[in-house]
């Protein structure tokens, strides 16, 4: 017999064997086959019919004529529900409720690219009009100069942007965003970035995510879409909503 | 768990009175295991007290098809006093298992023992209580 059942049928019920447990059902199935069981059965038989043999005194009995006394109190569930410990549950709970929930909406906000696009909105802030060369034509139309003098496909303007009439415009290498164009519009003081959409790093595919994400950072806000491994940035200094405007969701 | 009527009374009426003193309170114990896990604790706070058991290596005997004619000649009383002098947690654990009114895991909560323990309790306390049986009502004297 193993050592577990053989624990569990040392304190094998004396009556009532059926409203056991599992385990200790299968204990005393198990040890009923040995004589040593059932000589203990006869022993313990014999003590609780003399335990239950013991005179109570009468002033005693008289307590237990009311036999729901021993069995507690029905504890009110608004009792519970203000213990100590179920409030700091509750609130351990909240907490862990509040910060899942944050996380998870970090995460959603996030995309690929997003560092990349929070250096680039740091240049936006830093770039002087001299270091752009002046070209004054429409937004539209950059994505064709940038492909015939600098062989950067896809480098297209979004339509939303395309209209804008531009002041000046460059191409320089990042280390981390790789070739980048970046475009002065006359609105607003407005810029556009395109730069290479990151890649995975198993596939080596580009990163791509759909509509339209929004970064903030030090008065400035982006406005970022991925076409075909580019993304576009129009960043402009402001408020989220001044560019909500020209963006179609 | 005494060994006195006169202590068990008193620890009777004391814990009724911590549990009517809880209740009116607000607080009426929700477990019934809270009565029995009041009064062991106070069964052994009394029992600190007074004169302790010596810690002595009982004699065991295994038991015999005779036993339950050997224990049916003892008075209550008898097996009250010689729980009452085993040491604990054996003495809880005899007490509270053959009142016969409590599964294993419902003792193991009120003496807050692990199952081995436990076994342990019970089944050397058969085999000593069957050797002081053998010594005080030996088999022989049955027939």
């Amino acid at each position: 017999m193993r050592r577990g059942l053989q624990l569990l049928a040392d304190c094998a019920p004396i009556s009532n064997a059926r409203d056991a447990d599992r385990r200790m059902r299968a204990a005393i199935g198990s040890a009923k086959r040995s004589d040593r069981f059932s000589r203990q059965q006869g022993f313990d038989r014999a003590i609780a019919r003399l335990v239950h043999g013991t005179r109570v005194p009468a002033e005693i009995k008289e307590w237990f004529a009311n036999e729901s006394m021993a069995q507690g109190a029905r504890r009110k569930w608004w009792r519970t529900a203000f213990h100590p410990a179920v409030i700091a549950i509750a609130i351990a709970l909240a907490v862990i409720g509040f910060i899942s929930w944050a996380k998870f909406s970090e995460q959603m906000h996030t995309f690929p690219g997003e560092p990349i696009a929070r250096k680039l909105l740091s240049v936006a802030s830093t770039t002087r009009p001299s270091q752009l060369e002046t070209i004054q034509a429409d937004a539209g139309t950059m994505g064709d100069l940038f492909l015939m003098k600098h062989r950067l496909e896809h480098y297209d303007v979004p339509p939303e942007f395309a209209r804008l009439r531009t002041l000046g415009a460059r191409v320089f290498d990042d280390e981390e965003a790789g070739r980048v164009a970046e475009i002065a519009v006359d609105e607003k003081r407005m810029q556009l970035f395109l730069f290479p959409a990151p890649r995975d790093a198993k596939t080596a595919q580009p990163q791509e995510f759909s509509g339209w994400r929004y970064i903030e950072q030090e008065g400035w806000t982006g406005a970022v879409r991925e076409r075909a491994g580019v993304l576009f940035m129009a960043a402009i200094r402001g408020p989220k909503k001044d560019l909500a405007r020209y963006v179609k969701e | 768990m005494c060994g006195q009527q006169a202590e068990a009374e008193q620890v009777f009426q004391d814990t009724v009175r911590e549990a009517a003193f809880l209740a009116a309170n607000g607080d009426a114990p929700s477990d019934r295991l809270w009565f029995f896990r009041e009064a062991r604790w106070r069964c052994l706070a009394l029992a600190a007290k007074g004169v302790q058991p010596e810690a002595l290596s009982q004699e065991t005997a295994e038991i015999t098809e005779s036993a339950p004619e050997q224990i049916a000649q003892l008075e209550p009383e008898q097996l009250a006093a010689w729980i009452s002098a085993a040491p604990e947690p054996q003495r809880s654990a005899l007490a509270l298992y053959y009142l016969d009114e409590f599964s294993y895991r419902e003792i193991l909560s009120i003496t807050e023992l692990k199952l081995p323990e436990l076994s342990a309790a019970i089944s050397s306390g058969r085999r000593e209580f069957q050797a002081w049986l053998n010594a005080s009502a030996p088999a022989a004297t049955l027939e």
